[in-house]
């Protein structure tokens, strides 16, 4: 049996048969390409595949969920039997759950592109890689490079008993590179990538020996660099940074499950200021350069969500569960990684709306701070109950008398995001929101594709630990 | 239901046939439950089953890994298939020697669990149920926000056009629990976990307990001043440090790509000789533990630290043969990738201090119960960078306040060899880690 919306209506109808009051059935065939040359040599040409079928049932008000990946008759019926079993096993000591009934969509949604990069001969591919590493080998300083093609095919299909019956396929290619460079006995790392959602005359059109050669001078540069002193600073923060740090520090606790379960900063807060004025902080499935989502694994349509508008907090993050229980819109934010996943709320493209300011206005008038850069950030982890954060960030600059001066390295950020927020002191015109194919925002085990970014953005206080 | 030898014998003899010198089939098959439950109650069940199989195979030198969900035993041909045209079109790597010529399995107890291979949701919610009831039995001010288990059975088998397939049965037990508390406007929230094939040795009140006091004491916490100070990381936090830093630093690829500070450290003293560092992939009921690794050779222990002198890397066969060596049976795989060498389970010996007395003899120092970010920490430089979420400040042997929102941070190496005053006799088990507490002193810590 193959991925089709036909057999997506089979198995609901089949759900629907075997005592399912409402079923959402999804479907999914994912292909990951991935090309590694390590130093020189060839260390991975390594195509995953991932297939399999999901259905969730609700039965007199209790949720089963159930998967397989084998897609017999035999086996999916086995899967709608065991759904509505641990529906049932939750009546004598669960809890019932109330849904909001939101219209499924009806949607096709496929990226446009001319090649695609699963078909292009894998010697051409393997030779690109291959090229790029030895660019990134060949700057001065470099003692070892990791150079990798990521190629992705991801079609999928949500069928339910509210009406959805929508398909997607998403094409997306890119190219990261890891340079590590050596200075006496220190050794640093930089490392980063570019995306695009499209075919393979993506990777075509795009100047890559610039793109890994500056990685490679950076990384030569940074372990040169000192570690900048210890403290709180006011910082500049670029667009990538804010991106990231928007995302984890504020993102997840704008998802409506940890508000639910009163485990986010923001429970209880709408209509509440928790940032300054400055600060208007959307996630929208189909922004412009992010990772397309047109809709969730629920199969609800996912459109533009204002969570933030001028610093107060107009709405949470939510599947259909958590609208019914916190009383806001559906948004269409639940996602799961594949089949063998629930679906949870995650973000999309989450970022901040760009202001009225120059870049260059940001650096005026800070004596002494820090210029925070997201490229080669390791990311970063937040407790969002309270909304302690910290993240790892790349090769950055300190800023002295206005401007950037000399570069650092081992840069980690801390604080408390709402603090952060309000500490915002103005926001530049120059919105960047990017996604990767090469990685993605983890919660519960579960990985997913997701666009980040914003514009430059000024605070007037942040923790700095030098590394 | 798929027969994961199967699966394997057909997949090396497919790929054998299409002109691979060499194949290796993994088969996994894989059965879960999960109950989930939050402030408002058990509310979620969820569970399936599927099968992966990742096929690597080697036409002369040329490579290709390839694999995932199988929705039936003919995918395995398709992915042999499309392995080996995609080896043949690929560069040689002028490293690789051959797959794994042994393959075997270490003796292993306590892997399976007859109450977690059932399945069966009934005890389980009962679990998730009575997690969620006992913070506010123990404190008005505490509740379990969020409780989960998860029970899976996985049935493995790896084979080779060198060996016959060896194959294994385990369970995996994991439970997960954070609980808040609430006072005058100020909230903190806790997250405790275990993780352990069996449940022989878990104690739920325990687990939900920990979680309680640590988020009830530091529900006032606040920022201490930037400075120099004593840290006593408690045994998570130590494991998560060792994870970050230490293990990766010492994978053989890490090390022959130039990317760990260990380089050329062999039989050197690279820590302090109060730490010896055990790797050992057959612990009873330890998460790590397996009787053979992910292409198949059998696990071992080995000292990596003994009394701080670095003994060993850890090696998979690709590595091992670089180097001339022996694989020490650390082979893992992400996916359909290949191998490479990370760590089994890692036991610190303990020390002989008493975890009171350690606190106790602290001037100014801070006790560290939990962290964020400390996998963020660079294990090509060695330094460590971690945000503490949930710690106390002592002075003069006494805790004065609760402490979060400060980063502590310095180069892990001087941390563990000069900076290491003192290792707990008291060691746990953390995942697939067994440590002690460590006291480190001239730990820098920027704060207010």
């Amino acid at each position: 049996m193959s991925l089709s919306l036909d057999l997506g209506k089979e198995v609901l109808g089949r759900a629907l048969d075997r005592g399912a009051d409402e079923a959402v059935v999804r479907l999914q065939e994912r292909v990951y390409e991935l090309i590694v040359f390590d130093s020189g040599v060839l260390r991975s040409y390594s195509v995953l595949r991932v297939v399999g079928l999901g259905v969730e049932v609700l039965v007199s008000g209790f949720v089963g969920y159930a998967y397989t990946s084998t897609l017999s008759r035999e086996s999916i019926g086995q899967a709608i039997d065991k759904a509505v079993k641990l529906a049932k096993a939750l009546s004598a000591r669960g809890r019932e759950v109330g849904l909001a009934r939101v219209e499924g969509v009806k949607a096709l949604y496929r990226t446009r592109y001319a090649q695609n990069p699963l078909e292009v001969d894998p010697s051409e591919k393997a030779s690109l890689v291959r090229d790029l590493n030895t660019v990134a080998m060949g700057v001065g300083g470099i003692v070892s490079a990791v150079t990798r093609l990521g190629c992705e095919v991801d079609k999928r299909v949500v069928v339910s008993s509210l009406g959805a019956e929508a398909f997607s396929e998403v094409v997306a290619v890119g190219i990261s590179n890891l340079s590590v460079a050596r200075f006496g006995e220190v050794m640093e790392r930089v490392s980063d990538q570019k995306t695009f959602i499209g075919g393979y005359e993506s990777i075509k059109s795009f100047d890559w020996s610039s793109f890994v050669e500056d990685i490679s001078k950076l990384a030569v540069k940074a372990s040169q660099a000192k570690t900048p002193p210890p403290g709180a600073y006011r910082a500049v923060i670029d667009n990538e940074l804010i991106g990231l740090l928007l995302h984890e520090a504020f993102g997840h606790a704008t998802e409506g499950d940890l508000v639910m379960y009163r485990a986010s900063v923001l429970c209880g807060r709408l209509g509440e200021r928790v940032a300054g004025d400055l600060v208007t902080i959307v996630d929208d499935g189909l922004a412009k350069g992010g990772y397309p989502v047109a809709f969730d694994d629920e199969g609800v349509a996912k459109r533009r969500t204002v969570v933030v508008e001028s610093g107060v907090l107009k709405s949470y993050l939510t599947n259909r569960r958590a609208s019914h229980e916190l009383g806001v819109e559906a948004s269409g934010n639940a996602r799961a990684q594949d089949t063998t996943f629930k679906p949870i709320v995650r973000q999309t493209n989450f970022f901040m709306l760009p202001g009225d300011a120059r870049v260059e206005e940001l650096f005026e008038g800070v004596s002494e701070g820090i210029y925070l850069r997201g490229r080669s950030a390791m990311g970063g982890q937040v407790d969002p109950a309270v909304g302690t954060f910290t993240f790892s960030i790349g090769p950055s600059y300190m800023v002295r008398g206005g401007e950037p001066a000399e570069l650092v390295r081992g840069v980690a950020v801390s604080g408390n995001i709402l603090e952060t927020l309000m500490n915002v002191e103005l926001v530049a015109k120059d919105l960047l929101v990017i996604p990767s194919v090469f990685g993605g925002c983890g919660k519960d085990g579960q990985v997913v594709r997701v666009g980040f970014g914003g514009p430059h953005v000024r605070v007037s206080k942040i923790i700095v630990g030098g590394g | 239901m798929v027969d994961v030898l199967t699966l394997v014998e057909r997949g090396v003899r497919r790929a054998e046939a299409l002109g691979a010198t060499e194949a290796e089939v993994y088969a996994v098959r894989e059965g879960s439950l999960t109950v989930m439950g939050s402030v408002r109650g058990v509310e979620g069940a969820e569970g399936g089953e599927s099968v992966s199989v990742y096929i690597r195979v080697a036409v002369g030198k040329r490579l290709s890994v390839q694999g995932g969900l199988v929705s039936g035993v003919g995918d395995v041909d398709t992915i042999a298939e499309s392995a080996v045209k995609i080896a043949r079109a690929s560069p040689e790597d002028p490293n690789w020697a051959s797959l794994p010529k042994r393959l075997g399995s270490t003796p292993t107890f306590d892997l399976v669990d007859s109450a977690v291979k059932s399945l069966e949701p009934e005890r389980f919610v009962e679990l998730v149920k009575r997690s969620l009831e006992i913070p506010k039995e123990l404190d008005k001010r505490a509740f379990a926000s969020e409780a989960s288990v998860r029970a899976s059975v996985v049935v493995k088998a790896i084979g080779n056009s060198h060996q016959p397939p060896v194959s294994c049965e385990q369970t995996v037990f994991d439970f997960g629990v954070e609980v808040k508390a609430v006072e005058d406007g100020f909230e903190s929230g806790f997250y405790s976990y275990y993780v352990a094939p069996t449940l022989r040795e878990f104690r739920l009140e325990k687990e939900v307990e920990y979680a309680t006091r640590v988020a009830v004491e530091t529900l006032r916490a606040k920022r201490v001043g930037t400075g120099v100070y004593q840290v006593l990381l408690m045994p998570r936090v130590f494991s998560s440090v060792l994870g970050a830093l230490l293990v990766p630093a010492v994978r053989a690829d890490m090390v022959q790509k130039k990317r760990s500070p260990l380089v050329g450290r062999l039989y050197s003293q690279v820590l302090s000789e109060q730490l010896t560092i055990v790797d050992d992939g057959a612990v009873p009921n330890m998460p790590g533990s397996t009787p053979f690794d992910d292409e198949g050779v059998a696990t071992k222990r080995k000292v990596v630290f003994d009394r701080g002198v670095l003994r060993t890397y850890l090696y998979d066969t690709y590595t091992a043969n670089i180097d001339n060596r022996e694989s020490t049976g650390n082979a893992k795989r992400m996916g359909a990738s290949n191998t490479y060498p990370d760590a089994t389970n890692i036991l610190v010996l303990p020390g002989t201090s008493s975890l009171d007395s350690l606190v106790r003899d602290m001037n100014r120092g801070i006790v560290v119960h939990g962290t964020i970010g400390e996998w963020l920490s660079n294990p090509v430089s060695g330094y460590l960078n971690a945000t503490v979420t949930h710690g106390f400040l002592v002075e003069g042997g006494e805790v004065k306040q609760a402490v979060k929102g400060v980063v502590i941070a310095g180069d892990a190496y001087k941390l563990l060899k000069e900076g290491l005053a003192a290792l707990s006799k008291e060691a746990e088990a953390i995942v697939n880690y067994i440590v002690p507490a460590v006291l480190l002193s001239g730990v820098s810590v920027a704060g207010e």
